[in-house]
């Protein structure tokens, strides 16, 4: 009978309730075993002691003692239970100021501590002295000993939904581009079936071109023929891009340099569409394992769309820098940005918005990006989209700031 | 005398295009269907320059151009290539030239013109 309580908590902590359910049913028990009119439940948050349940509550109860006031604080510091006999109206006890004693008669804080920190304080009143016997003084420390476990538990419990929940989302992630890179490998094998037939109609259409009279009328359907053609071809070019065989040579490469690098070769393109371009370097090198050809590639169909989608001019702000234990390259531009009905559309291959698009822009951006071990993502910001790669960082410091601070 | 330039391709309306085309910009042309087909015809035949296409059933374009390399040293040989980026493939290094496949065919021209002079 007297060892009911600790199994009544721990049958609790192992239960499925939410913590404040947890918590007021915990107050209950340690209310019916202890000789008490109230059981308060304080606990430790941003520094101050909140009162998260608790049992009688009829009774006046003080909802947060800041760091360092009342009688549960006083607890909290000594590490030890204290037991306060005093007169109800005063609302203090030997020096120590606490509202919450006020109506008291009799009132004992017992700390939750465990593993080297306090995690709260239970706090049980009554108007008159109660008498506590030795072996309950014992089960009062045990049981505070039971909560604490309790707290224990729910914290275990919420880290790892939370990285369950970290899991299920990557999981997805790797679902979504395993399918990715499997309709690549389909588009490509079609694409090479398709590619000798086609290079054979689109030569012997330019034949043909060639020997009628000039002022054939057939001529300007052959015409129209052979830059369908060549749109088909470029598609197909870009489909062949996604090939397996086309394996990435990984070499520790400056991703600074590579932005740098693919941002010159458009700079005809800003001149003549009116576009501005902020750099923002990173001031250190940014080594990445990385292909850098193909990295270029990634590069060049992000900044292809910035420049279409700012044909009348704006501004592409590219910055670099080293963040989290990644290499983070940035394009944001001000061009109108995606719409969000086709946020989830635009990585999805032939996916385009565009009288001439091909689509494949950002899903090969994204296969390259992948085969890095790296992420791209998209969205939106003040007028226009922003995309963002992330890489491994390469670098001797990264030990450091990768390990999650525990 | 004319150059003359053996086109190995397993695509029959392909080695048709390439001849007429090739033809018509002064050359002599000589066809096979398969890489084995091509050997043959080096063994017996005085070649130029061989246009190989590397995806053909059975013996593919690299093997042909790994045996053509050991016994000719010489012979100038241009990879046609599906791939824009072939290049990174170790086994075709050895080639003089390689252009990706495109219905568009003034960088084959060009190539070849390069490779075997100006005039035929
Ligand atoms: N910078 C951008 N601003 C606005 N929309 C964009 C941008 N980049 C991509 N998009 C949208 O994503 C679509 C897919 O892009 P992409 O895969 O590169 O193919 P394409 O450029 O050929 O349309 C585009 O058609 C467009 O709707
Ligand atoms: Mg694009």
């Amino acid at each position: 009978m007297e060892y009911d309580i600790i199994e009544k908590v721990s049958d609790l902590a192992a239960s499925d309730l939410p913590l404040d359910s947890k918590l007021a049913e915990a107050a209950g028990i340690l209310l019916e075993y202890f000789p008490f009119d109230q059981c308060l439940l304080y606990l430790e948050e941003e520094g101050a002691l909140k009162l998260r349940a608790e049992a009688n509550g009829k009774a006046f109860a003080v909802k947060v003692y800041a760091m360092g006031e009342g009688l549960p604080w006083h607890a909290c510091e000594t590490g030890a239970p204290v037991e306060a006999f005093k007169a109800p109206e005063a609302a203090s006890w030997e020096g120590i100021e606490d509202n919450g004693l006020f109506g008291a008669g009799h009132a004992l804080a017992v700390p939750l501590k465990g593993s080297g920190r306090v995690y709260g304080v239970i706090y049980f009143k009554s108007a008159e002295r109660k008498p506590l016997s030795l072996p309950k003084r014992r089960m009062c420390r045990i049981a505070a000993l039971q909560v604490v476990s309790l707290l224990r538990c729910a914290q275990l419990s919420s880290d790892h939904r939370r990285v369950y929940d970290e899991l299920l989302q990557m999981q997805q992630k790797l679902v979504d581009s395993e399918k990715l890179l499997a309709l690549g490998d389909m588009a490509a094998t079609l694409a090479h079936e398709i590619r000798n037939p086609l290079l054979s109609i689109g030569a012997y259409a330019a034949r043909l071109r060639r020997q009628l009279p000039p002022d054939s009328p057939g001529l300007k359907y052959l015409e129209q023929m052979s830059a369908d053609i060549g749109r088909i071809e470029r598609i197909m070019n870009g489909i062949i891009r996604f090939l397996k065989d086309n394996a990435v040579e990984l070499k520790t490469e400056d991703l600074d340099s590579i932005a740098d690098e693919s941002l010159a070769i458009f700079s005809d393109e800003f001149l003549a569409h009116n576009i501005r371009v902020e750099r923002l370097g990173a001031g250190q090198k940014l080594p990445v394992l990385a292909d850098r050809e193909q990295m270029k590639i990634a590069f060049d169909n992000l900044i292809a769309n910035a420049i279409q989608s700012m044909e009348n001019g704006g501004t592409l702000f590219v910055s670099t820098a080293f963040l989290g234990g990644f290499a983070v390259a940035r394009l944001s531009d001000t061009g109108g940005g995606i719409d969000p009905r086709y946020l989830g559309y635009i990585f999805n291959p032939f996916f385009t918005t565009k009288k001439h698009g091909t689509g494949l822009g950002l899903p090969i951006a994204s296969s390259i990006v992948m085969r890095h071990k790296g992420q791209l993502e998209a969205g939106n910001e003040g007028p226009g989209a922003v995309f963002t790669i992330k890489i491994p960082y390469a670098g001797a410091r990264e030990t450091a700031s990768i390990t999650p601070a525990s | 005398m004319k150059k003359r330039i053996l086109v190995v391709d397993d695509e029959e309306g392909l080695r048709l295009l390439y001849k007429e085309e090739l033809e018509d910009e002064g050359w002599e042309v000589e066809l096979a269907a398969s890489g084995e087909e091509s050997l043959e015809k080096l063994e017996r035949d005085s070649i130029d320059l061989v246009l190989l296409d590397i995806k053909m059933p059975g013996m593919d374009g690299v093997e042909v151009l790994r045996r053509v390399k050991e016994k000719w040293k010489e012979l100038p040989v241009i990879l046609c290539t599906a791939y824009p980026h072939y290049k990174h493939d170790f086994g075709t290094w050895a080639s003089d030239a390689y252009i990706t496949k495109s219905s568009d065919l003034t960088e084959l021209k060009q190539t070849v013109k390069d490779i075997l002079g100006k005039r035929p």
